[in-house]
């Protein structure tokens, strides 16, 4: 630990400010992160849960070491983990094409109020290294998995009329080593004629030639149509 | 001052008062906002909070000096004085998740509402603990962030890189136009999530297209605009989350 922060480790008036000071400040920088890439949660959701996790934190110390009070000083700020897990949970739902999302943002909510947790309790190093590595983690990992696969995903839109011509084109495109990541049905009626649209999302393990693929497709039976959306 | 620390009939006025106001500004700033959780919930929520740990300190003095020290003498003092306060915080994490709802669009809604009353109800701890500037600078800090930073964070989003638009066309092939005007404005395409409207009794699909546009600046207007010059489309809208 460091000395430089020992003065401010006590609760007294300047120890309380720099807390819920430095509390709001990270929360905020958190959240900028988020707010930046339009997610649910932005700063101000971020600096209320940090400040709040504080607050908890500092509370309970208060009632042990100021107030003498027979208490488990852990207890109060203990609980801000359950708490926050709760918040997190609601954010969490499941999209039309099983997509689960809100994850990250749970998990930042979290980390978030962990964080105001520790500059609460005055162990500001563990605060402040944390911050960083959350920030790290958010801005240069996000999309590492994008980053990392070697074939890049493709798109493919689809028009058809009969619902198991989908099946055929997806076993085609298995067989042509390229796996469905995602798949996005929808049907429409125009002049009482069924025409069923999809998107699908494929996962190439090798190099596929995609022109060919598309004109296989468009080669089958009952294929209105299909593109490669660039 | 140090008379307000101790545990005494004026000062657990003083705290519930303080509690009770705290959370009424807070709160009386949401209402005037219309959101769900305004004056009377943010109230209730600071001034239980306070009471539940005031509840534990009354207990303790019971304890240390009242009508139950002669059992302490016997057993030795087994309480923690902390407990009550701090299921209030889990509590109040339940009552808090279920404000939050996803709404059309797939928007999550509510956070704010959320984690405000969880900072209101620490904050209605602290000052049920007596600690009484811990209470003043978090009402202020908080008061700041629900209600002075809201047109900032507004501000903010309407200058980032990343949007969410939702598109209502013609049909499913015309995702094609709609990702070559996105391509042609550089922006490049994160995700693309299909739904379906339903105009005037016909069957449209429609998706919400999640974009990163480019380092030169395009503001998020005139790329609605190139989007909206489309024939094929019917509608566009920016979700702002």
């Amino acid at each position: 630990m460091l000395p430089f922060f020992d003065f401010l480790r006590n609760l007294d008036l300047l120890g309380t400010v720099f807390r819920l000071l430095l509390a709001f400040a990270t929360g905020a920088l958190i959240g900028l992160e988020r707010s930046y890439k339009n997610k649910p949660a932005g700063f101000r959701t971020h600096i209320l849960v940090s400040l709040g996790a504080a607050i908890a934190s500092m509370t309970g110390l208060y009632l042990y070491l100021v107030l003498k009070v027979s208490a488990d000083m852990s207890r109060i700020p203990g609980q801000v983990i359950t708490g926050l897990g709760f918040i997190g949970g609601g954010t969490i739902y499941v999209t039309r094409s099983n997509v689960v999302r809100g994850l990250t943002t749970a998990a930042g909510l979290w980390t978030a109020g962990i964080v105001g947790l520790a500059i609460g309790a005055g162990y500001y190093e563990l605060g402040l290294l944390g911050l960083a590595l959350v920030l790290i983690a958010q801005t240069y990992f996000g999309n590492i998995l994008e980053k990392m696969s070697h074939y890049p995903d493709f798109r493919i839109a689809l028009s058809y009329f009969e619902k198991p011509q989908l099946e055929v084109v997806m076993r085609h495109c298995k067989d042509k080593g390229a796996a469905i990541a995602n798949l996005q049905i929808t049907g429409s009626k125009k002049s009482n004629m069924a025409l069923y649209s999809a998107l699908l999302t494929l996962r190439p393990d090798s190099e596929i030639n995609q022109d060919e693929l598309l004109k296989e497709i468009n080669g089958m039976d009952g294929i209105v149509s299909a593109e490669i959306l660039k | 001052m140090e008379y307000l620390r101790e545990f005494n009939m004026v000062s657990v006025i003083v705290r519930l008062l303080l509690a009770m106001t705290a959370g009424g500004i807070i709160g009386y700033g949401r209402s005037k906002r219309r959101k769900t959780a305004g004056l009377v919930i943010y109230m209730m929520v600071s001034v239980g909070a306070a009471m539940a740990l005031l509840l534990s300190l009354y207990q303790f003095a019971m304890l240390k000096e009242g009508a139950w020290a002669e059992v302490v003498a016997e057993i030795g003092m087994k309480y923690d004085a902390s407990r009550f306060a701090s299921q209030v915080i889990s509590g109040i994490g339940f009552l808090a998740a279920g404000s939050i709802i996803v709404a059309e669009h797939q928007q999550v809604e509510g956070l704010t509402t959320a984690t405000g009353l969880f900072a209101s109800a620490c904050m209605g701890i602290a000052a049920g603990a007596g600690y009484y500037e811990c209470v003043l600078i978090s009402f202020i800090l908080i008061r700041f962030a629900l209600n002075v930073m809201q047109p900032l964070e507004a501000l903010y989003k309407r200058r980032t890189r990343n949007i969410d638009l939702y598109v209502e066309f013609d049909s499913i092939e015309d995702v094609n136009k709609i990702t070559e005007v996105i391509n042609s404005c550089k922006a490049s395409i994160h995700e693309i999530e299909v739904e379906r409207s339903e105009r005037s009794g016909e069957l449209n699909p429609a998706a919400v297209f999640s974009l990163r546009l480019a380092k030169e600046k395009m503001s998020h207007s005139e790329m609605l605009a190139s989007l909206a010059e489309l024939d094929c489309v019917y509608s566009v809208e920016e979700l702002i989350a």
